[in-house]
């Protein structure tokens, strides 16, 4: 008989991004067999794509003065709205130095002031220039970087592999049952978990994200007993390509760039006359739809993103790659003229619920970066913190994960009850004659999101959207693949994700129809103030049978008063 | 807009005809999304960030090797975006450019694993040949190392890489000689000979016949390449000092 168990292994990393392959060459350091699991080569992941920087109190910056990790904590709490966890947020702005200077000594080739030290642009949200970058093209350099030290170590790597499911025994995980995308076959694997598979972004017709943000990890581990967290806090990026959506980093304002309506107005200065177009992102979002819906936008559905004042040498040094995309996706050179831009699905603050050391309430499953809740963003995060988390958390999970493993007994039948239960599910999709194709509800899910769910909500619009996405789900069953061949079956994992997007979407639905307050992100027409009496908390949802528990926990205050935002 | 696309299970190969609707900013990844959504499930092709930053749809189109999420389309129907290559055995093989379709096939020398999507194993067993890993030395300063502004901008023309294969593909060397470590590859050990941090001898890893000395200098490589990065120029630049250390020996 075939072994059930194909491939064991202490540690098995799902997904490929920053915060996977920090966590891979972290657990490695302590001589434990490490793999990573990712349903596209590592250096196609998400992370790739970041575009500004990284936040770190390096105080760089010439004749201006020194920077603190308290100055970074306090911009980042106050950007939350006050929600993140200020023990949270102390770990990741005190190590943000020693993150980047690690990463720079790694070999990322960083930008440079001219007295060599790495170059720190103004972000927004921010009291003080503390952004590194690498261009803008920030993630790409990091992400070659976290490469390159993976590769050269004794990892094992599983590309193009689709998780299907967790395996759990008595509150513990196991390992893991994945798709080998090029054979078409179940395969099992052993070991402790660490989710690192990105955000959601893509339940949304406007997003900023690679077409692989499909929510996986925070699907797989509340199947097995983990909560999610502030599932309801969406962030939208204010300066997204018009129509493809595709970012224009926040450091093109943090390079001086100007936001301005039809008449040529700068419009920030009646949102946030002090910060101006760098206001965070959930307050530039908001005005530059406010803008259009007053008919001071574009075509009515954007506005112009302006660097013609910075000067051609200017934006060939610090915004080529800004530049390449205006040129390729829109056939605008921003030497000449302005950006279209208007906001777009960008970030998800919210994820599987972890402590500071990155564990779930799973024991042997852990979580990083973005699928993550820790939570360092609260309600909204800041520009040059999500890099920055990927790497800090990651490597706490890594540790943590090698530290806490322990022999345990992974039996052969339980692993082949899941992967056969998982086959079942392949079966029903695969044989079927007629039926839905996925990208048909995936279309209307998508459409639903952005319209009950997105910058601007209101308590009955989203309970209608709850209700969109209950009878889309309700269809799910119907649903067929034309394609009967194994290799490669790219429906067949297209539909496998949407599973997992449906059911995220129902998550996020439930914890913003319930938080009757706007906060960050979550901008309610119906309740447009902050309610920190009732909502100073953190959403948690759980499985119970076969419905989501909505509960709350408390949020970690510290040393930073809750107070009104102001910009 | 007509499509004729390399369809292939391994074993088998085709081409296979698609009509797709036109529309304005329409690339050529948004129209394959279109027949694998709307006509024919099956049709495989590699996709992640569709903004050009990722390296997983570089594909043959309209016989160059390209990124399908940033080709449009529209230009390409006007014939724009054409880079002067030059000619090379594999692009004379499959179907004929035509007027009336677009044609996509899948990155030539690399076998096919399934329609558009090419096993690249090799293309990256050369790359971790030449062990691509930043290697210092001594005690690392307590802060960052620092670097002159002017050696960043030159490391940036080959950081840029990302590593799509675009260059391996469009590389007439590399289609006679499949030992050819190929452009990326070298472009990228290049990139850590010249990192001013790096205290390892790395030009003599390629200083055989099938590294630096391969190279003709037909320069396809920086002419399809979606970042501009010159793989040529770092193969001269490194011939010239390996020959200097030669000759002053």
């Amino acid at each position: 008989m075939e072994k059930e168990i194909l491939f064991e292994h202490d540690i098995l990393v799902i997904g490929g991004g920053l915060a996977g392959l920090r966590a891979a060459v972290e657990a490695l350091k302590y001589g434990k067999d490490v793999a990573v699991l990712s349903k596209v080569h590592p250096l196609r992941s998400h992370s790739v794509a970041a575009q500004g920087g990284i936040n770190a109190a390096l105080g760089n910056t010439p004749d201006i003065g020194d920077d603190h990790w308290e100055d970074h904590a306090f911009d980042t709490v106050k950007g939350s709205d006050y929600l993140a966890d200020q023990d949270a947020v102390e770990i990741l702005c005190k190590k943000a130095p020693e993150a980047v200077i690690e990463l720079e000594q790694m070999g990322t080739v960083f930008s440079r002031f001219a007295n060599g030290k790495i170059a720190q642009r103004p972000f927004g949200g921010a009291g003080f220039p503390r952004t590194c970058y690498a261009a803008d093209r920030t993630g790409h350099n990091l992400l070659h970087t976290l490469y390159e030290q993976s590769t050269s170590g004794d990892i094992k790597f599983y590309d193009e592999y689709f998780v299907t499911s967790l395996v759990e025994d008595n509150d513990r995980c196991l390992g893991c049952i994945a798709l080998d995308i090029k054979e078409g076959k179940l395969k099992a694997f052993s070991g402790s978990v660490i989710l690192a598979t990105g955000g959601f972004g893509r339940i949304y017709n406007r997003s900023t994200n690679a077409l692989i943000n499909t929510g996986d990890g925070a699907y797989l581990a509340y199947e097995i007993g983990a909560s999610l967290e502030d599932m309801e806090f969406i962030q939208f990026h204010p300066t997204t390509l018009y129509d493809s959506n595709i970012l224009i980093t926040e450091g093109a304002r943090g390079e001086g760039g100007y936001l301005r309506d039809r008449e040529g107005k700068r419009f920030m200065k009646e949102f946030a006359p002090e910060a101006m177009e760098l206001a965070p992102r959930d307050i530039v979002a908001r005005a530059i739809i406010t803008v259009v819906e007053e008919g001071r936008g574009i075509e009515d559905e954007y506005v112009h993103l302006d660097l013609t004042h910075l000067g051609e040498e200017k934006i060939k040094e610090r915004l080529p790659g800004i530049r390449e995309i205006a040129l390729d996706f829109a056939g605008v050179d921003p030497i000449e003229e302005p950006i279209p831009v208007q906001p777009g699905q960008h970030y998800s603050m919210g994820g599987v619920a972890v402590d500071t050391e990155c564990q779930t309430e799973v024991a042997g499953l852990y979580a990083a970066g973005e699928c993550a809740c820790v939570s360092t963003h609260g309600a909204n995060r800041l520009g040059g913190n999500s890099l920055l988390e990927t790497v800090v958390f990651g490597k706490i999970a890594g540790r943590k994960a090698a530290e806490e493993l322990d022999d345990k007994n992974a039996p052969e039948s339980l692993f082949k009850s899941h992967r056969e239960k998982d086959e079942k599910l392949i079966k029903s999709i695969t044989t079927k004659d007629q039926g839905i194709v996925y990208s048909e509800i995936l279309q209307q899910l998508k459409e639903t999101m952005f319209q009950h769910f997105g910058v601007f909500r209101d308590g009955e619009e989203m309970r209608q959207g709850l209700d969109k996405i209950k009878q889309l789900q309700a269809r799910y069953p119907e649903i067929y693949v034309q394609d009967t061949s194994l290799k490669f079956n790219q429906a067949l994992v297209r539909s496998l994700e949407l599973r997992y997007m449906l059911f995220i979407s129902e998550a996020l639905a439930l914890g913003a129809i319930a938080r009757e307050e706007s906060r960050g992100s979550h901008y309610r027409k119906d309740f447009r103030n902050r309610r920190d009496d009732e909502f100073l908390k953190h959403t948690v949802l759980k499985k119970e049978k076969d419905s989501i528990k909505l509960e709350y926990s408390s949020v970690n205050l510290g040393q930073f008063e809750v107070k009104e935002r102001e910009y | 807009m007509k499509f004729k696309v390399f369809r292939s299970n391994g074993e088998k190969s085709y081409y296979d005809d698609f009509n797709v609707p036109h529309e304005p900013g329409q690339t050529v990844l948004d129209a394959l999304f279109y027949i694998q959504e709307k006509l024919d499930d099956s049709l495989a092709f590699r996709y992640s960030c569709r903004g050009a930053v990722c390296g997983s749809c570089a594909m043959l189109i309209n016989k160059v090797p390209r990124l399908a999420c940033r080709t449009q389309v529209e230009r390409l129907k006007e014939g724009e975006d054409n880079p002067d290559i030059k000619g090379y055995p594999a692009l004379k093989e499959g179907e004929k450019l035509n007027e009336n379709s677009l044609l996509v096939e899948p990155l030539p020398h690399f076998p096919v694993i399934k329609d558009l999507i090419v096993d690249t194993e090799k293309f990256f067993e050369y790359y971790q040949e030449l062990k691509p890993c930043l290697k210092t030395e001594g005690k690392p300063p307590e802060k960052e190392y620092f670097m002159e502004p002017e050696d960043v901008k030159e490391l940036e023309e080959y950081t840029n890489c990302i590593l799509c294969a675009a260059c391996f593909a469009a590389c007439p060397v590399d289609g006679e000689n499949p030992d050819f470590r190929g452009p990326a590859a070298l472009a990228k050990l290049y990139r850590f000979h010249i990192d001013v941090r790096d205290q390892e001898d790395r030009l003599e890893l390629a200083d055989h016949k099938d590294g630096w000395w391969a190279c003709e200098f037909h320069t396809n490589c920086n002419k399809v390449c979606p970042k501009n990065v010159p793989p040529n120029v770092a193969i001269g630049k490194a011939r010239a000092e390996l020959k200097k250390k030669k000759d002053d020996k």
